[in-house]
């Protein structure tokens, strides 16, 4: 007990605290102008977060391995279910009510789909072609759940895990060549149903903004402004007349790096981009006791990176609004619960390769 | 067989290691320059347009200055009327709004499109206004369904009024909205469309005083255009108040004697120079400008043969007629041509030149003396005085007495009229002056030509022995309550000799209070100076001249000038009415019941 104590990564750990504390803190002057609580909300998460972290952190590793099969089921079955009988918050059904707790079940996925994911991956030697269409119906199979409620947003960072784990493994290059020409066939269709009139929007809100109120390209318009308006050292907290006046969508969730950017300038944004930058850093760097642990750290790890550029490209219009949050940062409590319980998995494989 | 699960080597461990450290510092170095550059170094251009998004400042038009008579007595003034705005940013459906706003306006769509298009060059912000004087009907359906009409708004706005109506219209003039023209012409910021900007009268000479000073008012609104707050106010200045020597009773008396009429009366204050009345007939409602104007009552006003738009007091054109005379004599007796003996004897008639040139008094004068001549009018005596001199020496008398020049009254837009020269024929028609038409002018006819205006200084500096003043409407400009610009009397001295007035004046005298031609002037007690004149339209030996002259457009003008009293002037009053026919019967009796308005006003005969 003393090494665990001992041999935890409290440095990284306190980072993470870091982010969820600036985030509860950002949230707040987000939802200020409209005297929205979900500061408090969000602290409420983060002690259910930090209970579930020291809960998931003392189960034993080999356990929660095994038992992702089952868990990745239980999920799937509540996803189709939520579309059957789902509660309807922001038109969509991906919000499930608990004790009068709204539930986003798709966050949870992460954590079960990466657990499943890297057992999966431990059992073959090679990516053959029946291996790669195993591969892509485990993590198809949620994703398409989650486009069906509609969640945008976690459907499209799940898909992460595919090229993801061509890059963890050894692939057949036919399964490389069909992969790719799936990917370059996809981001064809993408172009013409999703891209073209995003960027058309995009081009002619930037004309005339005010005509185009309700389109994306108005709000990413909006979000640089936010962001560019900032400079150096920012308008100060509060004191952000993008974030104020209402000129930015989902101030709270998917465009807090504005609110940031807008309040606190380059200055911090670029410090708290630092603190994003330790963390992945030092979750990448370890021994291994097995692949399991391996893929899983690689798997979760490249998902939380992934969802952070994403979303930091969103807020400086590189990247479609897809509807990504900031991980530790953005509200939402399912995610920062899901988050947490995936590091709980690191850190107790990070302490356990200490203590072997 | 926890351990067997191991199968990756620590080297492919490692190069994951390296391959992911290598991503993420390529990766966050692009994202810090990425931030970099729209933080830091757009940072300028982003500032700009987050204070662009948030803040509407919109102009809010000052309240003309007020124009008062000598009295206090207020001749324009302003009213609060409902304006229609629309913005442009506020439009869900162009078409729509221009829909609405040719219904709330009852404008053609078309004129609607119009003005918009005139404002394109302005932010979308901008508060275009559609209709001014909006019915009280119309604002309430407005302003109760605000949300379904996002890009009108209503506000109230200052509007130029004349409570007087017709009253002193031409001294007053006109204002109107500035053109597009003239702001591109401008100095910027000084007016913007919509705008309304003196165009004669005082409306135009003190524009720069009555314009007052613009306010503004920034608002900082959301992003659904809802109001947050006010954050600045600069709240409009008034104009400042034209204080103007005119006595608005006597104006009124004198309008109304006019009606009917076609013609000018100016009244002259000795002491000052200030022009008391100022009088221009027919007239017109100078607020018809300060609105939006109907059609009818444009092609009404502009197609009235009475020309109401034209200041006949300082814009007409005439021929002075025996008014002149006052000028002959006076060069006369300086150049020492004649003296009060020089007698001339009138039979009706005398050739010159080889032609027959005759007196009104078809009859003869007999014999004529400078006092009778004036008295009587003899056209004779001063044909003799025309002859004896050239017309180079008329001319500068005429001139030196303010005739051919404007009279300088801080009004816009007056003519100077004509005085003839030899050099002024040779530069018109490439001409040398024939004596014969010395003898024409010598009555006041020929090309000469004046305003009522220069006969009015030219009468005043008669009765002021030689001093000749300035004619001016203003008397001070008041900037809340305090004078910052008053006017001060300003008198020349002519440099003809004061015993030569005196001379003239008897003549004056005798023909008000005399058997003379303008003895329907007379007001008992008072010694009014004056001179009828009798300004042809057609030439008097026309052999249609009786024929013609039944017919009222060609029956000449009707002159009287005058002064009073003889000793120690107060008063000066010229009274025109056009195709008044005999001057002594029309214009005279006019000037006696103006004399004993102001006397009676004054208390003192």
């Amino acid at each position: 007990m003393k090494d665990y104590v001992r041999f935890f990564d409290k440095f990284t750990f306190a980072l993470l605290l870091l982010l969820v504390l600036a985030g509860i803190f950002l949230i707040y002057s987000a939802g200020h102008s409209t005297q929205e609580t979900n500061h408090l909300k969000q602290a409420a998460w983060l002690g259910v977060s930090l209970l579930a972290f020291f809960v998931v952190f003392s189960l034993k590793l080999d356990s929660i391995f095994r038992k992702s099969f089952a868990v990745y089921i239980v999920l799937l079955v509540i996803l189709a279910l939520q579309l059957v009988v789902g509660g309807t918050v922001a038109r969509t059904k991906s919000w499930f009510r608990l004790w009068g707790i709204g539930f986003q079940f798709s966050e949870f996925v992460k954590v079960p789909l990466a657990l499943y994911l890297a057992r999966l991956l431990t059992q073959f030697e090679m990516i053959d072609g029946k291996v790669f269409m195993k591969l892509l119906a485990v993590i198809l199979v949620p994703v398409i759940l989650i486009v069906l409620q509609p969640d945008m947003g976690v459907s499209f960072i799940l898909c992460s895990f595919i090229p993801m784990v061509i890059l963890l493994k050894k692939v057949r290059p036919a399964v490389l060549a069909v992969s790719l020409l799936l990917v370059v066939l996809g981001g064809f269709a993408g172009w013409h149903s999703v891209l073209k009139p995003y960027q058309k929007d995009r081009i002619v809100s930037f004309l005339n903004p005010s005509e185009y109120k309700a389109s994306t390209g108005y709000h990413v318009i909006q979000s640089r402004i936010a962001i560019g308006s900032g400079g150096l050292n920012g308008k100060g907290y509060l004191q952000g007349s993008q974030s104020r006046y209402q000129f930015l969508p989902a101030r709270h969730t998917d465009f807090i790096v504005s609110v940031i950017g807008e309040e606190f300038g380059f200055v911090f944004i670029s410090a708290l981009f630092f603190v994003f930058f330790l963390i992945f850093y030092r979750q990448f760097h370890f021994n291994f006791q097995n692949d399991e642990e391996f893929y899983f750290v690689y798997l979760f790890n490249g998902l939380i990176v992934f969802q952070f550029l994403v979303n930091v490209l969103m807020a400086i219009g590189f990247f479609p609004v897809l509807g990504v949050s900031l991980p530790f940062v953005s509200y939402g409590g399912s995610s920062l619960l899901s988050f947490f319980i995936g590091e709980a998995i690191i850190f107790r494989v990070k302490i356990n390769n200490y203590l072997a | 067989m926890y351990l067997s699960k191991r199968k990756l080597t620590p080297d492919f461990v490692k190069k994951a290691a390296v391959v992911s450290t290598v991503f993420l510092v390529v990766v966050f170095a692009a994202i810090f320059a990425a931030f970099w550059s729209i933080q830091v170094v757009q940072n300028e251009k982003y500032r700009q347009l987050a204070i662009r998004n948030i803040t509407r400042t919109v102009e809010l038009r000052a309240p003309r200055g007020m124009i008062v008579d000598r009295s206090g007595a207020v001749i324009a003034e302003n009213k609060i009327n409902f304006t229609l705005f629309l913005v442009r940013e506020n439009m869900e459906d162009p078409e729509k709004t221009v829909t609405r706003a040719s219904f709330f306006s009852g404008k053609p769509v078309d004129e609607v499109r119009d003005i918009i298009a005139k404002f394109k060059k302005y932010a979308s912000f901008y508060r275009i206004p559609i209709k001014s004087n909006l019915p009280l009907g119309t604002v309430i359906f407005i302003q109760s369904r605000q949300d379904e009409f996002p890009e009108f708004e209503i506000d109230m706005e200052p509007s130029r009024t004349y409570p007087q109506a017709e009253v002193a219209a031409h001294v007053l003039g006109q204002i109107s909205e500035v053109s597009e023209v003239e702001l591109d012409a401008g100095p910027p910021g000084a007016y913007s469309l919509g705008d309304f900007i003196g165009r004669s009268g005082i409306e135009k000479q003190y524009e720069t005083f009555l314009k007052g000073t613009k306010g503004s008012q920034t608002v900082i609104k959301n992003s659904v255009e809802k109001i947050q707050e006010i954050s600045g106010r600069v709240n409009p200045e008034i104009g400042d108040t034209v204080v103007l020597t005119l006595d608005l009773g006597l104006q009124k008396y004198i309008e109304e004697l006019l009606v009917g009429e076609s013609g000018a009366v100016g009244v002259m204050d000795l002491k000052t120079g200030g022009i008391l009345a100022m009088v221009s007939r027919p007239a017109f409602d100078p607020e018809i400008f300060a609105r939006e104007m109907e059609h009818e009552e444009w092609l009404a006003i502009s197609s009235d043969p009475g020309k109401p738009l034209q200041d006949k007091f300082l814009q007409g054109i005439y021929s002075p007629g025996s008014v002149f005379k006052i000028v002959m004599a006076l060069a006369g007796l300086q150049e020492k041509v004649i003296t009060p003996s020089t007698a001339v004897s009138c039979s009706g008639s005398q050739m010159f030149y080889d032609r027959v040139f005759h007196c009104w008094n078809l009859g003869g004068h007999g014999t004529m003396s400078l006092f009778s001549a004036l008295e009587n009018s003899c056209n004779i005596f001063f044909y003799n005085l025309g002859r004896k001199m050239d017309i180079d020496t008329i001319s500068r008398y005429a001139r030196l007495l303010g005739l051919g020049s404007v009279s300088g009254i801080d009004l816009p837009n007056e003519k100077a009229g004509l005085v003839p020269s030899s050099a002024w024929k040779m530069e018109t028609y490439r001409q040398r002056w024939f004596p014969g038409e010395t003898i024409s002018v010598a009555i006041g006819h020929g090309s000469l030509n004046v305003t009522p205006a220069q006969l009015l200084k030219m009468i005043a500096t008669v009765a002021l022995r030689g001093r000749m003043p300035l004619p001016h409407v203003l008397q001070r400009i008041e900037k809340q309550g305090r004078t910052v610009r008053e006017f001060a009397p300003e008198f020349v001295r002519v440099p003809i000799a004061e015993e030569n007035f005196e001379l003239v004046i008897e003549g004056l005298f005798r023909v008000v209070n005399g058997a003379g031609t303008g003895r329907a002037a007379r007001v008992e007690g008072l010694d009014i100076c004056g001179k009828t004149g009798t300004g042809q339209i057609i030439a008097k030996d026309n052999p249609r001249y009786k024929l013609l002259t039944r017919d009222k457009k060609f029956m000449p003008n009707s002159w009287f000038v005058s002064f009073a009293p003889r000793n120690n002037p107060r008063l000066a009053v010229v009274v025109l009415v056009e195709n008044g026919g005999d001057a002594g019967a029309i214009a005279a009796p006019l000037a006696g019941q103006i004399y004993r308005k102001y006397f009676e006003n004054e208390g003192l005969r």
